[in-house]
């Protein structure tokens, strides 16, 4: 039996080796032939699959999606075909609000990136911070996520994000969508500490209010003798270019916080958090205002909460009709959005159905980002980003992404942890 | 104020009566030698000794005679009071007190930097928070306002003491009365004060509640050791003292009904019975109260109503405060039923005038008046052992007793006096005639309804007036009156605005005794003098009403649940038999996975393991489609723990223990049932590179800590390596606690087992000596640090070592190799693949996390797969969680494993049932389903390693702890209960009811690196 294990471990090491000779997590290069995926169970994002699909592509975009036994294709219409039949094929998966690429070591200062200093600073971008070499960067990819929303931390409004993609040279080419939103934290009206209401709360909210209708007003204006900064990244959010993210769970702090931008004239809106967004979905739907739902593996906020109370969020706001996607912010956020299908997976054991969980980490998250006219689902038009996993990529049990595809480029799937494996799988097998 | 000026007036007189006898005397000598006789009133002798028509007698500060009045005679020179319809109680007494005691400004700079050693100057002890020498009757000095607010209560004696500190020293028994400290102290050095709370001392030890444990363990070895004369290498006034007031009786400050059993399980380990100070909850857990043998000083400081008026901020009052709100008045009740020996004491009361509605409310809430009154009199007395002094009123006591309109706990009664050590003090003067009732106001010709109410020393009226409008609807009109009534002479005025007169009616005349009547001369607007009278008539029927329905001849208990929260039980659990069937079983053994099967469950067993078995009066649960799983069992977890997880103060603390400081009524036992996990080792955190012993639990939801420990379990210990016991993320203002780098760790070591070592010769040496030359020689002192380290040595006790970077661990193994000790289990031990080899040899498990990594420098190198191929070296490994969230999906952190290289789905199964077990030593009852062992399993919805999967039944001993359908029945029983209770609330409120505002109390949760307490 050992011996057995030996020699596959040689072969698989081998194997890994010439692999990993050939590459060494380079971006990939442009795609230059096009290429047919043929028998693979599509999954489209959008609520619906193939389950014989056909899906090919070229220069980066997708040509054809379609059920392979109604199609007929000339035999040199792609340049390669590729037979991935039992296999399943996802769209790439989005990671909102993200701090992937801004921290390498959380306890490690030098590695930070997150937070400037300040109270308000929306004109602090974080997509000149983020780091493309990020070893955590390429272990997110290996399980699927391959967009990601980059978003400032701190301060009551933290900065402006940038959506990027996660295989690239540098931080221009990584970019998506760049300077998306404006990210406020809204005021607590309790003290998260000690619990107790927040005498300050109203201050806060009146001084931020203040903030906000300053800019608008300067918005109005184009021309200035005297610039000021701040102001200046804020235009976005009262023509429409940029949406507005208001990080905030307490139900009354989400009214509050609706009520005081639309007032203000922002006009695009969407609730990072969200743990009462439940309660509120109407005053949601009314103002077209989605949300980003907090992290789902986490605890009920109170213990009178039925226990499994975030895993089940998702299947409430489905069916309160909320436009909402799954973000991961908390403790240990950068290296934890490797587990992001996972979070989709758990709101399928507590009630939605598959299709429509992964929309919550694909298509949806498009939407609320507005990249979803190319990207998000695997649909023809679109950027030809996505992956093949042998199994269900929702499930921890049978995720194992073997090719991931961003613009139609085939990344490498390789990272620092996969090469720490092999070399020490190779320490034990050369005793 | 005209009665503080009679009493002012007595004071003065009669204080010459105990004056002391060394003091010098300004002037003429004052001796009063009269006697002082309370005729015909109801004397209440003792709790429970009434009689109707009685007399006392007292002399100078004592009590001379007592007894009905037909058989007292008055001496001659008496002065006499005719108490005829009065009631006479003995003063009451307070043994939570800190009355007199001055208040230290708190001292406590902002700290920067670690207190290592004791501020306090002198021969005391090395810990700041113990000091025993501390005595208040050196400290004692009469505060004249606090004792009025006192004796207006009733209140003749307090026992009071310096309220600081983890030992904080000794009490003394004082009376109320104005007059020098020398009149007031009756006793001083009555009792031993204990607390968990360090108070002001500035020393960071302890840092936790199971470091204040510790320290008071410690301190009473020492004490013992210090008895022995030839210990005296060094002198010392705490010990000393602490030998000196062995005798005294001790009582424990607790703030939880947990507190008092954790007090408890110090005194019966040193053989002392706490008289403990209890917080209002211990109907909780009133059993183990009860077993604990100890008396109980109870406050009556119930918490506030919550203004539940907005939905979405009383959703954060959660149900367990709620029902600690509803059931608080019932506590003195439940305590009293259980024959629980109690006092009640006014600490912790926000206003004093709220104690006799408290009393009250708790008196209709089932506690019977009789033991209300020992509780303040007898009892009291007895527990510090001075029932020969104070507590009743009987020859040779102090004359200390209340003078009251009527029995002391209802609502009309009013205290008159309070006569302390022989000292008058008026409180309300009994001579003035209480006037509140309705009465016919009758003017000229016209009559008016008067009512008077309000409190007897400041009565307040009005006058009803009736109008009839055109229509004939009846108004009622209620015009407020001017009153004043000082000593007989009363006087009114009014504007009724009427037919009879539109301006000011003044009245003026007299009260008659008995209040029936009063009479006087008038003046109307038109200046003329008309005579007036009142007469009273009947009490209102409203009132009459309200009396009845007070009465509670049916008390009904509201549900006390176990624990009292959310999810609680109604009683405790018990074991059934199950059989669960035809369902597919990972046994963990040899069998593998077994489809289409039985297993049946039985007195807590897993009694057979088959196809058809057939099991008569067995619950049947159906198994079809499902996966039965021995439980899962987490070897890292920090949560149901009180006051801290980590004693960060020194670099080696294993005399802490949190075995001392489980909390059974954490939420996060719940919704770790609710993910299949069956048992938990609860460690010690990671800030030191020794830390304190871990306790091992099975989630026994509901049960007490006690019972949720493993008996017979092997113990263990927390070890830590690398950042976290370095302080390398503590800030710039930790850089002095030694070790400061991994080099500092390796030593620490060295230095603690090396010490523990030379520690274990010396009591050898000692143990050997023949009793002759024990006695002559010097003893060691017991160390329960160096106890606990050796046991590590003698293989009782194994280690569980936090560590991340491949070095560190090394080096422990050399260390462990070198001392001749092995390390059990490296836990967290991300770098662990780089050194699988090493690990077999030296013979350590692993339990490591499935894919954390990057949130510190040493865990750049941690890799998923370090699972696998510490698995793959032959290393028994085991997931762990480390996190109140993750600990509750520990299956997929399993699955995770078979993702990251491979592992099959069984054995990625045992790295969260069957390893952990072995790990804890547990494998021969728990982690795998075999007949015999513990029925500990999971019945799954789904293949457990999938995200898809959910818990449907957790089950410990045969006991169901969670089951899904009946946390759905439990989640709509209790939210129907928490609407009930807001109802109350709401209504509480309208009713005028002082309100708190609800909190937003997301409980937080301890990890590894948590320093300080959450609770």
């Amino acid at each position: 039996m050992k011996n057995l294990y030996k020699i596959v471990v040689f072969v698989i090491v081998i194997l890994i080796q010439i692999k990993s000779e050939a590459q060494t997590e380079s971006p990939a290069p442009k795609q230059a032939k096009s290429v047919l995926l043929l028998g693979g169970f599509a999954h489209i994002g959008n609520g619906t699959v193939i389950e014989n699909s056909a899906i090919g592509f070229v220069g980066g975009k997708l040509t054809l999606v379609a059920d392979a036994r109604t199609i007929k294709l000339q035999a040199n219409a792609f340049d390669t075909t590729i037979n991935i039949h039992g296999k399943h094929v996802y769209p790439g998966f989005i990671a909102p609000n993200s701090t992937l690429g801004l921290i390498e070591i959380d306890a490690v200062k030098a590695s930070d990136d997150q937070a400037e200093v300040g109270s308000y600073t929306p004109h602090v971008r974080s997509i000149i911070a983020y780091n493309t070499e990020s070893k955590i960067t390429t272990t997110v990819r290996s399980n699927g996520v391959l967009m990601a929303q980059v978003t400032p931390r701190g301060n009551v409004i933290s900065g402006t994000s940038s959506v990027v993609q996660l295989d690239a040279w540098n931080w221009e080419d990584a970019a998506y969508k760049l300077d998306d939103g404006i990210h406020v934290n809204w005021h607590k009206m309790y003290n998260s500490w000690t619990g107790k209401p927040n005498e300050k709360y109203q201050d806060g909210v009146n001084e931020l209010k203040r903030f906000f209708t300053d800019a608008s007003a300067y918005s109005k204006e184009k021309n200035y003798s005297t610039k000021n900064l701040r102001f200046e990244s804020m235009r976005g959010l009262f023509d429409g270019k940029q949406t507005l993210f208001i990080h905030t769970n307490f139900s009354k702090e989400i009214i509050d916080a609706i009520y005081c931008f639309k007032e203000i004239g922002v006009k695009k809106m969407v609730i990072v958090g969200g743990y009462d967004a439940w309660l509120v979905a109407d005053l949601l739907k009314d103002n077209n205002v989605a949300v980003m739902l907090k992290r789902v593996h986490d605890l009920p906020s109170g213990e009178d909460e039925d226990v499994y109370f975030p895993y089940k969020m998702a299947k409430k706001l489905f069916d309160l009709g909320v436009l909402f996607c799954l973000e991961n912010s908390g403790d240990m956020e950068a290296m934890g959005t490797r587990n992001l299908p996972f979070y989709a997976g758990t709101t399928v054991a507590y009630g939605l159905n598959k299709e429509e969980a992964l929309k919550l980490i694909t298509l949806n998250t498009a939407k609320i980002l507005e990249i979803d006219s190319t990207c998000g689902s695997i649909e023809p038009g679109k950027d030809a980003t996505f992956f093949i996993s042998t199994g269900d990529a929702l499930d921890m049990r049978t995720n194992n992404v073997e090719q991931a595809y961003i613009q139609g480029r085939n990344i490498d799937l390789e990272n620092h942890q996969k090469q720490l494996y092999k070399k020490y799988s190779g320490k034990y097998l050369n005793k | 104020m005209r009665y503080a000026f009679l009493g002012w007036l007595f004071v003065a007189l009669f204080s010459t009566v105990s004056a002391q006898e060394t003091f010098m005397v300004n002037g003429t000598h004052n001796k009063n030698q009269n006697y002082y006789v309370f005729k015909n009133a109801i004397i209440f002798i003792d709790y429970q000794t009434k009689i109707e028509n009685a007399t006392l007698i007292i002399k100078e500060d004592k009590i001379v005679e007592v007894g009905p009045s037909n058989t007292i005679k008055a001496p001659k020179n008496s002065v006499v009071f005719d108490l005829k319809g009065k009631y006479i109680y003995p003063s009451l007494i307070d043994l939570y007190s800190d009355y007199g005691i001055p208040t230290e400004e708190s001292n406590r700079k902002p700290q920067f930097s670690q207190q290592f050693e004791s501020d306090k100057k002198g021969a005391y002890n090395w810990n700041q928070a113990v000091h025993p020498e501390v005595e208040a009757g050196q400290l004692f000095e009469v505060n004249e306002k606090k004792a009025d607010e006192l004796r207006k209560l009733g209140f003749g004696t307090v026992l009071t003491h310096k309220q600081d500190g983890i030992i904080r020293g000794t009490s003394a028994l004082v009376t109320l009365v104005n007059d020098k400290a020398n009149v007031a102290m009756v006793f001083d050095k009555v009792s031993n004060h204990l607390s968990f709370n360090k108070g002001t001392s500035t020393q960071d030890y302890p840092g936790s509640l199971m470091g204040s444990i510790a320290l008071i363990r410690q301190t009473y070895y020492d004490t013992d050791w210090y008895s022995n004369k030839q210990n005296r290498s060094e002198y010392n006034i705490s010990l000393a003292k602490m030998n000196e007031n062995k005798i005294l009786p001790s009582i424990f400050e607790t703030h939880s009904k947990l507190d008092v059993l954790r007090a408890d399980k110090i005194g019966d380990e040193f053989k002392i019975q706490y008289i403990f100070k209890g917080s209002g909850d211990e109907y909780e857990r009133i059993s183990e109260i009860k077993a604990t043998g100890g008396k109980l000083i109870i406050p009556v400081n119930y918490p506030e109503t919550y203004d539940v008026s907005d939905v979405f901020a009383s959703n954060m009052v959660s149900f367990g405060e709620m029902k600690n709100w509803e059931l608080a008045p019932f506590n003195l009740g439940i305590v009293a039923k259980n024959q629980i020996d109690f006092t009640i004491t006014t600490s912790g009361l926000k206003e004093l005038k709220t104690f006799y509605p408290n009393v009250r409310k708790a008196i209709k809430s089932g506690l019977p008046e009789k033991e209300a009154l020992k509780s303040l009199t007898y009892s009291p007395a007895q527990f510090i052992g001075v029932y020969n002094v104070v507590g009743s009123l009987e020859k040779g006591k102090l004359a200390n007793f209340i003078i009251s309109s009527g029995n002391l706990f209802d609502e009309k009664n009013t205290i008159y006096e309070n006569w302390i050590k022989g000292i008058r003090y008026e409180i309300n003067d009994y001579n003035m005639p209480d006037i509140r009732g309705n009465y016919n106001l009758k003017i000229d010709s016209k009559i008016y309804s008067l009512v008077v109410k309000g409190e007897f020393d400041k009565p307040s009226a009005e006058i009803e007036t009736i109008t009839k409008s055109d229509s004939g609807k009846i108004d009622t009109n209620k015009i407020s009156v001017n009153l004043k009534l000082q000593n007989n002479s009363i006087s009114l005025s009014f504007n009724p605005n009427d037919d009879f007169s539109k301006n000011t009616i003044r009245l003026s005349g007299y009260v008659n005794h008995n209040a029936v009547v009063w009479e006087g001369k008038a003046q109307l607007s038109d200046a003329e003098w008309k005579n007036w009278s009142a007469i009273k008539g009947e009490n209102s029927k409203d009132e009459k009403n309200k009396k009845d329905t007070s009465q509670t001849d049916s008390l009904v208990v509201p549900a006390i649940y176990f624990p009292n929260m959310s999810f609680g039980f109604d009683s405790i659990p018990k074991a059934k038999t199950i059989l669960i069937k035809n369902t597919t079983v990972w046994t963990n053994e040899t069998d593998g996975i077994l489809k289409n099967t039985d297993v049946l469950l039985k007195d807590g067993k897993i009694a057979q393991i088959g196809k058809e078995i057939v099991a008569e009066g067995a619950e049947i649960i159906d198994g079809k489609d499902k996966h039965l799983t021995p439980g899962i069992i987490d070897e890292h977890s920090h949560i149901a723990i009180s006051g801290g997880v980590n004693e960060c103060t020194q670099a080696v603390t294993a005399e802490a223990s949190i075995a001392d400081v489980i909390d059974c009524d954490d939420i996060n036992i719940y919704r770790q049932l609710a993910g299949g996990v069956v048992a938990a080792q609860l460690l010690h955190g990671s800030c030191n590179p020794v830390g304190g012993q871990s306790a091992i639990i099975k989630l026994k939801w509901g049960n007490n800590p006690e019972e949720m420990k493993i008996k017979n379990s092997d113990k263990f210990i927390k070890f830590a390596l690398g950042e976290n016991v370095k302080q390398s993320n503590w800030g710039p203002y930790s850089r002095s606690r030694f070790p400061q780098t991994r080099m500092g760790v390796e030593q620490v070591y060295y230095d603690a087992f090396i010490r523990a070592k030379e520690y274990q010769e010396k009591w050898d040496n000692y143990t050997k000596l023949s009793q002759k030359l024990k006695s002559e020689r010097e003893s060691p002192r017991i160390d329960l640090e160096l106890k606990t380290l050796n046991e590590i040595l003698k293989k009782e006790r194994f280690i569980s070592c936090h560590s991340y970077v491949q070095s560190e661990i090394n080096m422990l193994m050399h260390v462990a190799d070198s001392m001749g000790f092995k390390v059990n289990t490296f836990t967290h031990i991300l770098e662990g693949y780089k050194l699988a080899d090493k690990l077999k040899m030296h013979g350590s498990g692993g339990s490591t996390f499935s894919d954390w990594w990057a949130y510190k420098f040493e865990v750049n190198d941690a890799i998923p797969y370090n699972a696998a191929i510490l698995h793959n070296q032959g290393i028994t490994t085991a997931i762990n969680s480390d996190d109140a969230e993750m600990g509750r999906r520990l299956n997929q952190e399993a699955a995770k494993i078979v993702k990251y290289g491979g592992v099959s789905e069984e054995d990625a199964l045992k790295m969260v049932t069957l390893n952990p077990a072995k790990l804890l030593h547990l494998d021969s009852t728990m982690g795998s389903i075999k007949v015999g062992k513990s029925a500990d399993i999971v019945l799954w919805t789904e293949n457990p390693l999938s995200i898809y999967a959910t818990v449907d039944k957790t089950i410990i001993e045969g006991v169901v702890y969670f089951d899904r359908a009946i946390d759905e029945q439990m989640q709509s029983k209790f939210a129907k209960e928490k609407s009930a209770i807001v109802e109350q609330m709401l209504k509480n409120k309208k009713e005028g009811a002082v309100t708190q505002k609800p909190k937003n109390k997301r409980k937080q949760t301890y990890h590894c690196d948590t320093v300080g307490s959450l609770d």
